[in-house]
């Protein structure tokens, strides 16, 4: 029974920052915008977490700071890709290298650290025990004590579900990618709806970094992100931006994710496990092609 | 039948970069309750006119008055604002989206959240199709409804924001003959109910037919306006060409070889397993000119695709001068077919290359000339000859040969792609619509290499959406609907009626005729 | 070509423009800075000997993402390739014996197969399940980093280290110096030569370009599109492949970890910047290895963070690839402003 326990737990720990990035994709998704900045906007926020929190003596100024950093890059890409038609590969390829740069130069001038920056000062965000919930016998245990984020992170999937699909904003967001030309000749321009869901895109990457530096750990390294944000670009591209099959996805990366921590302690080298994230990204690739080529 | 003018475009001029002057000084004045038809050729000016007038474009020079104000539209958003609406000339719809989806697009109804309401979006989309008589069903996936209903969905978007001047870029464009009849009852019976509408076209006898005044436009300037009621066709095509123009056909008789090309039984599906081809039967024989009419999206580029290898076929058999082609690749098929597609910058050449690279095309490695250390290496001193027999040869107005594609017009950029194909010296010649988007005097043109391929025993299909350049040009008229080949008929003993009938879907009458 | 140059030229000196703003705003001199940048890099002997062997690894990546960029394939592998490839080296250079005129070709053969396979199982993955490359060799890239950990930890340990590495590789296997500057730099000008000519001239660098501008007419034209794609996949792996083995046979002569790690994006990064092209790859990828060697010195002098030199890589990028577009609509406007004179009189 504790293996369960501590197999959904470490599978919920290791969606939620791709299931909160993958959300975020999935608004500029639908949006029609090739973003790919997500690596960027999510590193860029666990490092403003990591420095509100630690300045601030506040967890949640720590989050509130990371959505900040996430949404400064999102006004980058705005600008270049948006405003002045760069192209949005290239434009996510320069700013994702700026937010590693961004972020190395910050540790070191900041911190005085290279590789790593950790300390008692900085505020983890904390467990949240679930009121009622809390209190029966077996579901207490399975949904109940997890970091905060987490619950946060269910509420946005079910929120974006809906406003994707039953509100105003989703019906001209989907339109955007559509046909951008059809939603502008309606007279909202497309470019206004993109500038809107790279912000919504930034806030949830922004709430991821905040997860991986505040809560999944409580320190910041370089690079921390790891290849994370690509991965959730990949789910968002599995399931064509559905918020549901995002969900489902980025809870089998967490098993996955949860598998190599079980399996640390076990005879397989570590680098092999530490494999398992990028392989599973590749075997759901590999899966999503058999399916889409049985369909056709 | 004095009425006030409600729109007044005064010395308007409109430059598109680096050198093409789309409109010089252009002055029209347009009255409230009027349909009013501004006619041109291609290229003349008329879209783009309308298109800065509702913000799309942003004119260099001039002022407009609208309503006795002095406006200036930066948004379509402003102009449907102030009650004027633009249906344009490619379909702006989201395929995806229910027909009610499309018409509130923009200007949803909501409840608290931004949640839309949809029974009140609905309801008022359904009122909106009686009040017209539209006869649409708003819960249809526009993807699946027909041409001429989508335009009446663009149509009912725009009063559903209750415009009151309509703007329609080529309406009649994507109609069948028989469709046309009923937009023009649906906009003469807007008109009665108070629009004021603006109608953009090139086919004369429409516009005889439909408007009150007339704007005769070319290259970029107004030629005049005058009442429907005091012109003719001739004088209107006058006015539009700058001459004399003749309706009739130029083609000499001739006598056709043999079978050049063979398409026997073609069939194929998209990826929904829907059939796209449905035993198609094709033959040309040299010197012959064989058209393919049919309402757009019947199986013309299917057809193409399966000719030129780029879709598989799940059935048939393809055949050029005796030659078994069905599963031959590409390249094999490059030798005896020479190909001029549709979309010029998405078939037909790299818009972003340069015009020596978009001419060598297929040449740099059919034609041993281009080749260097051993056909490893690619002589760009023989391609630069190439490029300048093209412009000789086809009169092609250009600079120098390193000159990005994209700088040429779009008359001179079909020249280079005809000549490249042209001078691939194959028995059978494919065109898709190689006059679309041409100014007048590059149709002639093309229209002229036509009949010159005709006379020197080559076998031409030429899919064309345009009725006049088929009789014009087409020995023989093969009419397809919905993927099938429901006539094949002798232009010469047939008539744009009959051809229209077929298009939209007489079948059962042409197994009739032909069956005996 | 001279508008490139130009909004090159241009975008550089705005980005460091930018890059002194941001100096200043921290509280360092901008101009002292900049003057040991460029000390450090160009005009110190060993700096500019260094820069030059710095260049090698940085520019071949470069021209791997370049020629792929501009050929279609979206191959964001070079980190991954090119630790393959020096693993590809290493293992010939570790167990392989023979007289350096041989084991040197031998190794550079096997950097070459190194990178090729990688990106090649890429190239393979997306021709049999249409698996888009572009997530796959990132993917791809992880998995390399730590299977070559893997390798140098456990079957290739050297017992006397006190971190993962391998042995050294046989000494015939050294390129060695001359004046200073690696071999290693010779070899990479005679691959960037090679690149430009297969690119500018030939007649397969002619339908790769046509391929990555307009694949559907390139494949109407009658080039061999599919087969080209598996082509300039292997070729643009093999690049990277070789910049991993120069850097083992030039550099340390062994397998360290986190090799590939310092160069994970440079290549992309100056292809982004160079718009794919041989001869813009070659020079961004030179000015680049001088930031990043004169960024050592200038840490030393005035006590800026070498990571600074990070920040001011991506606000090039950013700049001139932006500048690239705006350029453009400043020569369309004047264009149209000249015209409207003509024409209005």
């Amino acid at each position: 029974m504790n293996i369960l326990f501590g197999l959904v737990s470490a599978m919920l720990v290791g969606a939620t920052p791709i299931l909160l990035a993958a959300i975020g994709g999935t608004f500029t998704f639908y949006a029609g915008i090739f973003n790919i900045a997500m690596e960027g906007m999510m590193l860029v926020g666990a490092f403003c977490a990591v420095l509100g929190s630690f300045f601030l003596h506040s967890w949640l100024l720590g989050i509130l700071c990371a959505v900040a950093g996430a949404l400064i890059m999102a006004g980058i890409f705005i600008l270049f890709a948006v405003r002045l038609h760069t192209d949005e590969f290239l434009t996510g390829i320069a700013l994702n290298l700026f937010a590693v740069g961004l972020t190395t130069f910050l540790l070191r001038d900041i911190f005085h650290v290279k590789g790593a920056f950790t300390n008692a000062g900085i505020r983890a965000i904390p467990a949240v025990k679930l009121p009622l919930i809390d209190g029966i016998p077996f579901l207490g245990k399975l949904l109940s004590g997890y970091n905060a984020i987490i619950y946060v992170a269910i509420l946005v999937t079910v929120l974006s579900a809906f406003v994707i699909f039953r509100t105003r904003f989703g019906l001209r967001l989907r339109g955007a990618g559509y046909n951008a030309a059809c939603l502008s000749s309606s007279g909202v321009p497309a470019s206004t709806i993109r500038i809107w869901s790279l912000i919504v895109c930034a806030i949830c990457c922004g709430l991821a970094g905040a997860y991986l530096s505040l809560g999944y750990v409580r320190l910041f390294a370089e690079n921390m992100s790891a290849g994370r944000g690509w991965i959730s670009l990949a789910a968002v591209i599995l399931v064509s931006g559905n918020p549901w099959g995002i969900a489902v996805i980025s809870l089998l990366f967490g098993f996955f994710d949860g598998l190599t921590v079980f399996l640390q302690g076990s005879r397989i080298p570590t680098q092999f496990t530490a494999m398992i994230p990028y392989v599973a990204t590749l075997v759901s690739l590999y899966l999503y092609s058999v399916r889409k080529r049985r369909q056709a | 039948m004095a009425r006030d003018v409600l729109i007044d475009l005064r010395h308007i001029t409109k430059v598109f970069p680096p050198d093409t002057v789309a409109l010089s000084d252009v002055s029209v004045s347009f009255e409230a309750g009027e349909i009013h038809a501004l006619v041109g050729e291609n290229g003349a000016g008329k879209s783009t006119l309308m298109k800065v007038f509702y913000g799309l474009e942003r004119r260099d020079a001039g002022d407009i008055f609208y309503r006795g104000a002095k406006v200036d539209f930066r948004t379509p958003r402003e102009a449907i604002a102030a009650g004027i609406g633009m249906v344009h000339q490619e379909i702006l719809l989201i395929p995806e989206y229910t027909v009610w989806q499309n018409i509130v697009l923009g200007a949803e109804p909501v409840r608290a959240f931004g949640i839309i309401d949809v029974d009140k979006a609905r309801e008022a989309v359904r009122q909106k199709i009686e009040e017209f008589q539209f006869n649409l069903d708003p819960d249809a996936l526009v993807g699946d409804i027909s041409v001429a209903a989508r335009q009446k969905v663009e149509i009912l978007k725009l009063l559903y924001r209750n415009v009151s001047v309509l703007v329609l870029d080529e309406p009649t464009a994507v109609l069948t003959p028989q469709e046309i009849p009923q937009l023009f009852a649906e906009l003469a019976r807007l008109r009665d109910k108070g629009h004021t509408i603006i109608f953009i076209s090139h086919r004369l006898d429409e516009v005889l037919t439909l408007s009150d005044r007339v704007t005769v436009m070319r290259r970029g300037k107004v030629v005049g306006t005058s009442a429907a009621s005091e012109l003719t066709k001739e004088d209107l095509a006058r006015q539009m060409v700058g001459r004399e123009v003749l309706f009739t056909s130029r083609r000499q008789p001739q006598e056709s070889g043999e079978i050049v090309f063979r398409a026997r039984g073609l069939n194929c599906s998209d990826t929904e397993h829907r059939a796209r081809l449905h035993d198609v039967t094709v033959e040309v024989r040299a010197g012959e000119i064989v058209g393919v009419a049919g309402v757009e999206g019947n199986g013309q580029f299917e057809l193409v695709n399966a000719i030129m290898g780029l879709a598989p076929m799940t059935s048939g058999t393809l055949e050029v001068k005796g030659k078994d082609i069905t599963h031959a690749d590409i390249l094999t098929r490059r030798t005896l077919i020479a190909f001029v597609p549709q979309d010029r910058g998405k078939m037909g050449a790299s818009v972003a290359a340069s015009i020596l690279e978009d001419a060598i095309m297929t040449h740099h490695i059919l034609d041993s000339r281009f080749r260097t250390w051993r056909g490893l290496g690619l002589d760009y001193r023989h391609a630069a000859e190439f490029v300048d027999q093209i412009r000789d040869q086809f009169t092609v107005s250009m600079g120098h040969s390193s000159d990005p594609f994209r700088s040429l017009s779009g008359g001179n950029q079909q020249k280079v792609i005809l000549g490249r194909e042209l001078l691939l010296e194959t028995p059978f010649v494919l065109m898709d619509q190689p006059t679309r988007g041409l100014d007048v005097g590059s149709i002639e043109y093309v229209h002229q290499l036509l009949l010159d391929l005709r006379s020197k025993k080559r076998a031409v299909l030429l899919v064309s959406a345009d009725l006049d350049e088929l009789f014009m040009v087409a020995d023989r008229i093969v009419v397809m609907c919905q993927g099938e080949v429901v006539a094949n008929l002798a232009t010469d003993a047939t008539s744009r009626e009959e051809v229209g009938y077929y298009m939209l879907g007489g079948k059962e009458a042409v197994h009739a005729e032909t069956g005996s | 070509m001279r508008k490139q140059a130009l909004s090159g030229i241009l975008g550089v000196l705005a980005a460091f423009a930018i890059g002194a703003l941001l100096l200043a705003l921290q509280g360092f001199n901008p101009v002292a800075t900049y003057g040991a940048l460029l000390q450090y890099s160009l005009f110190g002997g060993s700096g500019f000997t260094a820069t030059l062997t710095r260049a090698v690894p940085l520019i071949l990546t470069g021209l791997s993402a370049s020629i792929a960029f501009a050929s279609g394939p979206v191959n964001l592998g070079q980190p991954g390739q090119l630790v393959m490839g020096a693993l590809g080296a290493t293992l010939i250079g570790l167990f392989v014996h023979l007289p350096s005129a041989l084991l040197v070709p031998l190794c550079i053969l096997a950097s070459l197969l190194g990178g090729a396979l990688w990106s090649g199982l890429a190239a393979l993955l997306k021709r049999a399940f249409a698996m888009d490359e572009f997530i796959v060799t990132l993917m791809l890239n992880f998995i390399a980093d730590y299977f070559a950990l893997w390798v140098i930890t456990y079957p290739l340990f050297d017992p006397s280290a006190s971190s993962p590495m391998t042995r050294p590789i046989s000494t015939a296997a050294w390129l060695p110096d001359l004046g200073g500057v690696s071999t290693s730099v010779l070899f990479m000008v005679l691959a960037a030569v090679i690149c430009w000519l297969v690119m500018s001239r030939g007649r397969s660098g002619y339908e790769w370009r046509m391929t990555g501008q307009n694949s559907l007419f390139a494949r109407i034209g009658g080039c061999k599109v599919d087969a080209n794609y598996v082509r300039v996949m292997l070729v643009t792996g093999a690049l990277a492949g070789l910049a991993g083995g120069l850097m083992i046979m030039g550099g340390p002569h062994r397998f360290v970890k986190g090799l590939g790690a310092n160069y994970a994006w440079d290549g992309i990064m100056i292809a982004v910047v160079a718009n794919s092209g041989i001869s813009g790859t070659f020079l961004y990828g030179l000015l680049f290895s001088a930031l990043q060697q004169g960024a050592i010195g200038m840490e030393l002098v005035t006590a800026v963070p070498s990571e600074f030199i990070d920040v001011l890589q991506a606000v090039i990028v950013l700049v001139v690839v932006a500048g690239r577009v705006s350029l453009n609509m400043v020569f369309d406007w004047l264009a149209t402003r000249r015209k409207l004179k003509e024409s209005v009189g």
